[in-house]
């Protein structure tokens, strides 16, 4: 599974962050960084998650 | 929860997803059905009234993951009824689902006028709740269209603003002033000032508003002060009423919403999560019908199913953001909160913000922090309003 952000749509709410903090974090800016795109099938439920509570839709795995 | 236990999910928007996700990743072997109404998977409902009503975002650009782990899925299917005698809930079709236990994500439906006694008899009410609705109203919208939209509220402002954005030239109707009741007078006051200057007219009347019928089968909205205001489209966004008219037959009391505990229990073998729960405050039951409510509580209900009592009991966030006309608001806490707030961070004069946003918070009630027109993460204007760790 690999993890995409939508630059224009994401606002930085941070809510994927607080589901799946083992594959990314917010910076000081408030921007969104994925620490893992690549995403292990260990890991697949939480990025599912992380996107699913991204309230502008900013958030995709494939 | 005994593994062979059979678990049904009525309702499949996000609180519903969330909940099937959370008991099957926190090891729930048994029968897992999850039953949703609308004809497609879910969606992400926030952005109907940005992306689907500006047409620049699809279904597929808005579609939730779709679950991964092992459920039945029946898409497209009302649950009618509950029978709680023989554990079965009666679908539209005929089908009857048996279940063991059974979690309740039904949502909410728009309110109307109609609800409220005030609108002619037959009149032809638009509202604005899922994709059907907001690709409609993208068809019907083009530059000029002259729009009425009924609550300046959230619902109401957001709509307003999609469709200027879109060249129509749209009238907000409604007993008071936008926003007052639900952010109180500074915040209301800006969003107020953002919408003027983009054009929107606004009208209330404390007496309030009726929708009358006309020749044309587009009604006409009346304030009860006797001005009439006409469009080429009237828009009702008066909030919104809990699914709960299926499991009336069952003798349930649902009125105001499915009233949980702390774990969103509403009976041992009844949960219920997201628009459709009213949760326990100190005011008594009460639905919030929010973005962070339906997946938290969706949680929740899911650990409760799980562990019972052992579960943690859930504290809910408070979390809310509206964009509209160029400018967001994220607000951790209750709200309104009483007397003015103090401006933390940035500046603001004669309604606009400077360029550095705002940060607010309100002398005496620490619990509440909001942040105008800056990216400040929510969980970091959540980490504001929480008490500081005792030493």
């Amino acid at each position: 599974m690999k993890l995409t952000i939508d630059r224009d749509r994401c606002e930085g709410y941070g809510l994927c962050a607080e589901a799946a903090p083992h594959l990314m974090h917010l910076d000081d800016q408030g921007e969104l960084v994925l620490d893992q795109v690549e995403v292990p099938d260990s890991s697949a439920v939480n990025a599912e998650e992380a996107v699913r509570v991204c309230p502008v839709a900013a958030l995709k795995a494939r | 929860m005994p593994p062979a236990e059979r678990l049904v999910v009525v309702g499949a928007s996000l609180a519903g997803v969330t909940l099937v996700d959370t008991v099957r990743r926190h090891g729930f072997t048994g029968r897992l059905t999850l039953i949703g109404a609308e004809p497609r998977a879910a969606y992400n409902r926030p952005a109907l009234s940005k992306g689907v009503l500006a047409g620049t975002d699809a279904l597929s650009d808005i579609a939730l993951p779709s679950l991964s782990c092992e459920v039945d899925e029946i898409v497209g299917v009302a649950a009618t009824a509950l029978d709680p005698v023989r554990r079965e809930i009666v679908l539209a079709d005929g089908d009857r689902i048996g279940y063991d236990k059974l979690a309740v994500t039904t949502g909410a439906r728009a309110r109307r006028l109609s609800d409220l006694g005030a609108a002619d008899p037959g009149v032809r009410e638009t509202t604005f709740r899922d994709v059907d609705d907001a690709r409609d109203l993208a068809r019907r919208l083009g530059p000029g269209s002259e729009v009425v939209i009924v609550g300046a509220g959230i619902l109401g402002m957001e709509l307003a603003s999609g469709c200027v954005r879109l060249g129509a030239s749209v009238t907000l109707v409604d007993r008071q002033p936008p926003l007052r009741a639900q952010l109180g007078p500074l915040l209301a006051d800006l969003l107020w000032a953002a919408a003027a200057r983009h054009g929107v007219r606004f009208a209330h009347s404390p007496g309030g508003v009726r929708l009358r019928a006309s020749d044309s089968g587009t009604p006409v909205v009346e304030l009860a002060d006797g001005r009439r205001f006409e469009g080429d489209i009237v828009l009702s966004a008066v909030g919104c009423v809990p699914e709960v008219e299926w499991l009336r037959s069952a003798g349930l009391a649902v009125d105001g919403g499915i009233a949980v505990d702390t774990r969103c229990r509403f009976t041992s073998d009844i949960v219920a999560a997201g628009d459709v729960a009213a949760f326990p405050t100190p005011l008594g039951p009460r639905r919030t019908p929010l973005w962070t409510n339906a997946f938290e509580q969706a949680r929740t209900a899911a650990a409760a199913l799980l562990e019972g009592e052992s579960a943690p009991a859930l504290v809910p966030s408070r979390t809310f953001w509206t964009e509209q006309f160029g400018m967001t608001v994220r607000v951790c806490g209750p709200l309104p909160m009483p007397g003015e707030p103090t401006v933390v961070a940035g500046t603001s004069s004669d309604g606009e913000v400077g360029d550095e946003g705002l940060l607010l918070r309100w002398p005496g009630h620490p619990g509440t922090a909001a942040a105008v027109n800056r990216r400040v993460p929510i969980t970091r204007l959540r980490a504001l309003t929480q008490p500081a760790p005792i030493t």
